[in-house]
């Protein structure tokens, strides 16, 4: 039965007397509370992608100064409100319910304590809405804190509380997680997690690490703005917060990279080619991963050379190994699974074969592709020593994190809210061509973008961060004009970017909406070639078939690479000496 | 048994490994280790590198050091000629208190950036070659020495690239650059 408050029937899925239902795309045994939360996690999540990508409009038009939409001390709020509206809300959210997915869903298990994860998600609202209210209001001596609030600008305290109430919700909602993970474990300790419940585990133990970090930033920092305490050390800020707001994206790396996994196999038939190998990557990530936290303090003055180096290159580049890893073993999962079953001739037609047209797939593989690609080769140039000095709060950071968060793992976690409407909410696209071409449409505009970004920074030195930079520096004759075509094509790509991003929330909003509920035998389009029971033969396994179209993409990746590399570093070699 | 929602069953640990993806393990820890060993021999090597020594110092100390740089320095239409090799330049909002400069080709500078209120960004490119820029972070509490030798001569800009408030987009200053 549907609650009462329920009047669209999202939340009435048709279970057994036991509270299960068995899912006709995965074959999991899904239960009442795993759908009911994982929905609202993800509503939320799309509110939240709605709401910030309106600022993703007012700023990319203000940037682009030819629209020069707003003025400068609207410009700082709005670029505030588009960071945490998505950056932070609609990831997290996103997070937790993919959290649920990982656990419970893929266990087969109930959700345990729903009371935690209902107080866990009330909090989280109220924080978001607390850190929106905040910037919102931000009145003078008060400055719009971005996504950073660097002490010591004066921010209103009310944002640190909000961002504080966040994190300790973000935990809440998390336990319920953990709770499955110990009762799984006591009622089976010789159970191996499946891979993606695994992923899930070190994603939420990533997320501690970096929430801690969070509270150890903003919370001193709340006391300094309270005037409860006199000290602060802008240094010392910069190392905590970067400990969280670069944790929360290895959170959206690691989450992704499990989405990955999960719909790249229940989609298109992707097997695991090798669980020692995959897991490690995991276990590297688990070790490693959150010392790239040090890339944001490269060009610093207060950390010695030796801590950034061993810490910028995750200890001899251990987590960048680890997503090399990744990106040989879902593509060459996709490839062997599919010529298992049949559907690979050639070097490439496992690819050419694919579900193209169904979003879940091709939302995928584009983020697989583009955040590889895009976002994780200029992650390891920025990330270098020395490169970093020419990339630093240029306009090609935002173009390298657009790449990350964007491309990467919006893109992936929007496939996911397709997936969830079709096999959860149990509604059929309001259209199915519409809904098809979104991934494609989406990705090319603001790869298009991406790339921009990219270029403006790193070949003009354009800035991040300000109003006007690119018609009049005021004050000045000075201005880097050089930049204005580069910024006119952005602006188009961009403007086109987020006609996408409406094109996503009508088709998810609509179909929820008003779509058909999907009966019976309705989603057999989604079930990949041949059934996922396959991967399940144990004398078939997947390791003894063909992988050369993935190793091909890997080569091309590895060449686009080094050659990205070696471009980098000419351009820093033609700069004058710097530096001891 | 390689489902990725489903336990893996049996001894997964001892599956063999595809020959090809053995091969990519090969070249990735190749190319971690080629990655790292260039990042830290330039260090040693290489003529552009984010190190100089740091101190920590108040605002109102800096802000002394610089009156009496400024004192010693002399005044040229073009800006100040710093007396010797050091050169201090104090980010404030909204400004570059020390520029404009005026240096010389070829010399070993020591430059001077602390902030006197909250973080900016200094951020140096050649007015004719945009291309060549680099940035650095300037903090409040912390004087950075890092040191720099021009090779072309020209005008070059500093822009504050980290936001500091309203006006940070007017926060801009020179070092003029002459044929030494
Ligand atoms: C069509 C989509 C989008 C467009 C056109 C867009 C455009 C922009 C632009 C122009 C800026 C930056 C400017 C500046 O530094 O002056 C920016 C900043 C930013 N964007 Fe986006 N964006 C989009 C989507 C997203 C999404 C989906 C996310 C997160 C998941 C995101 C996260 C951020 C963050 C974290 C910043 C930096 C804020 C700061 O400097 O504190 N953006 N975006
Ligand atoms: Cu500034």
């Amino acid at each position: 039965m549907a609650h009462a408050l329920d009047v669209l029937g999202l939340f009435d899925n048709e279970y057994r007397d036991d509270g299960f239902r068995t899912c006709s795309v995965t074959g999991l045994e899904v239960h009442r509370s795993v759908d009911n939360y994982v929905k609202l996690f993800g509503l939320t999540a799309v509110v939240a992608l709605l709401f910030g990508g309106i600022f993703a409009f007012t700023v990319a038009m203000t940037r682009w100064e030819v629209v020069g939409l707003l003025e400068p001390a609207d410009f700082y709020t709005h670029l505030s409100m588009h960071a945490w509206n998505l950056l932070i809300f609609w990831m997290v959210f996103m997070e937790i319910a993919i959290l649920y997915v990982g656990g419970p869903m893929v266990l087969g298990r109930r959700l345990p304590i729903t009371t935690v994860a209902k107080a866990g998600w009330a909090v989280m609202v109220g924080g978001a809405v607390l850190v929106n209210y905040a910037i919102w209001t931000t009145e003078p001596p008060n400055e719009a804190p971005l996504l950073t609030a660097y002490v010591p600008m004066p921010v209103s305290p009310l944002f640190y509380a909000g961002a504080i109430v966040f994190i300790l919700g973000t935990v809440v909602a998390a336990l319920p997680f953990f709770a499955t993970m110990w009762y799984e474990k006591r009622e089976n300790p010789k159970k191996t997690l499946p891979l993606v419940s695994f992923a899930a585990f070190v994603t939420s133990i990533i997320a501690v690490e970096a929430l801690v970090g969070g509270l150890f930033a903003f919370v001193p920092t709340l006391f300094w703005r309270l005037e409860l305490i006199e000290w602060w050390d802008a240094a010392w800020y910069r190392q905590m917060y970067w400990i969280i707001g670069h944790g929360t994206q290895q959170i959206n790396l690691v989450a992704m990279i499990a989405v990955w996994y999960f719909l790249t196999h229940v989609v298109a038939g992707a097997e695991v080619v090798s669980e020692k190998v995959s897991r490690t990557a995991f276990i590297l990530y688990l070790f490693f991963i959150n010392l790239g936290a040090a890339h944001h303090l490269l060009s610093d003055p207060a950390v010695s050379t030796g801590w950034r180096l061993w810490n910028t290159s995750y200890a001899f580049y251990g987590a960048t190994f680890a997503s090399l890893i990744h990106a040989f073993a879902i593509p060459a999962g996709i490839e062997a699974g599919r010529r298992k079953r049949g559907k690979g001739g050639g070097l490439f037609g496992w690819l050419t074969s694919a579900p193209w047209s169904n979003p879940v797939f091709s939302s995928t593989i584009f983020s697989i592709i583009l955040f590889g690609f895009l976002g994780g080769i200029t992650g390891v140039m920025m990330g270098q020593l020395q490169l970093n000095m020419t990339w630093h709060n240029t306009f090609a950071t935002v173009g390298h994190f657009h790449a990350t968060v964007v491309l990467g793992t919006t893109v992936a976690f929007m496939g996911l809210i397709f997936f969830v409407i079709r096999t959860m909410f149990m509604r059929q696209y309001i259209s199915e061509r519409l809904a098809s071409i979104q991934p494609f449409f989406y990705s090319a505009a603001m790869g298009i973008a991406v790339l921009m970004m990219m270029y403006v920074g790193i070949l003009y030195g354009v800035p991040r961060r300000t109003a006007e930079v690119v018609e009049n520096i005021p004050g000045t004759e000075f201005s880097l004009s050089a930049a204005a075509p580069l910024f006119a094509i952005f602006g188009i790509f961009a403007l086109l970017a987020i006609a996408g991003g409406v094109l996503f929330v009508l088709v998810a909003v609509g179909s929820l909406v008003f779509g058909d509920r999907v009966e019976n035998g309705d989603n057999a389009d989604l079930v990949a070639d041949g059934g996922l029971g396959m991967a399940q033969d144990p004398d078939d396994p997947v390791h003894a078939y063909e992988m050369r179209g993935t190793f091909v993409l890997c080569l091309v990746f590895l060449a686009a690479f080094a050659i990205t590399y070696l471009l980098n570093w000419y351009l820093l070699t033609q700069l004058w000496s710097i530096g001891a | 048994m390689t489902s990725p929602i489903k336990p893996p069953d049996g001894n997964w640990w001892d599956q063999p490994v595809n020959r090809r993806e053995s091969i990519w393990l090969g070249l990735g820890v190749g190319w971690s280790l080629i990655l790292f060993g260039w990042m830290s021999a330039w260090t040693r090597v290489g003529d552009q590198n984010p190190i100089g020594e740091t101190f920590r110092i108040d605002a109102e100390d800096y802000r002394e050091k610089l009156t009496d740089y400024k004192d010693r320095a002399t005044e040229t239409d073009d800006g100040l000629v710093p007396p010797d090799r050091d050169v201090y330049l104090q980010a404030m909002r909204f400004q570059w208190d020390g520029a404009p400069v005026v240096l010389e080709t070829g010399t070993e500078y020591d430059i001077h950036l602390n902030s006197f209120d909250v973080q900016h960004g200094f951020s140096l490119r050649p007015e004719d070659a945009l291309s060549k820029q680099i940035n650095l972070q300037v903090l409040p509490g912390y004087e950075w020495v890092v040191p720099m030798t021009f090779d072309e001569p020209g005008t070059y800009h500093i822009i504050c690239n980290e936001f500091c408030g309203q006006g940070h987009r007017s926060m801009h200053g020179t070092i003029v650059v002459e044929e030494g």
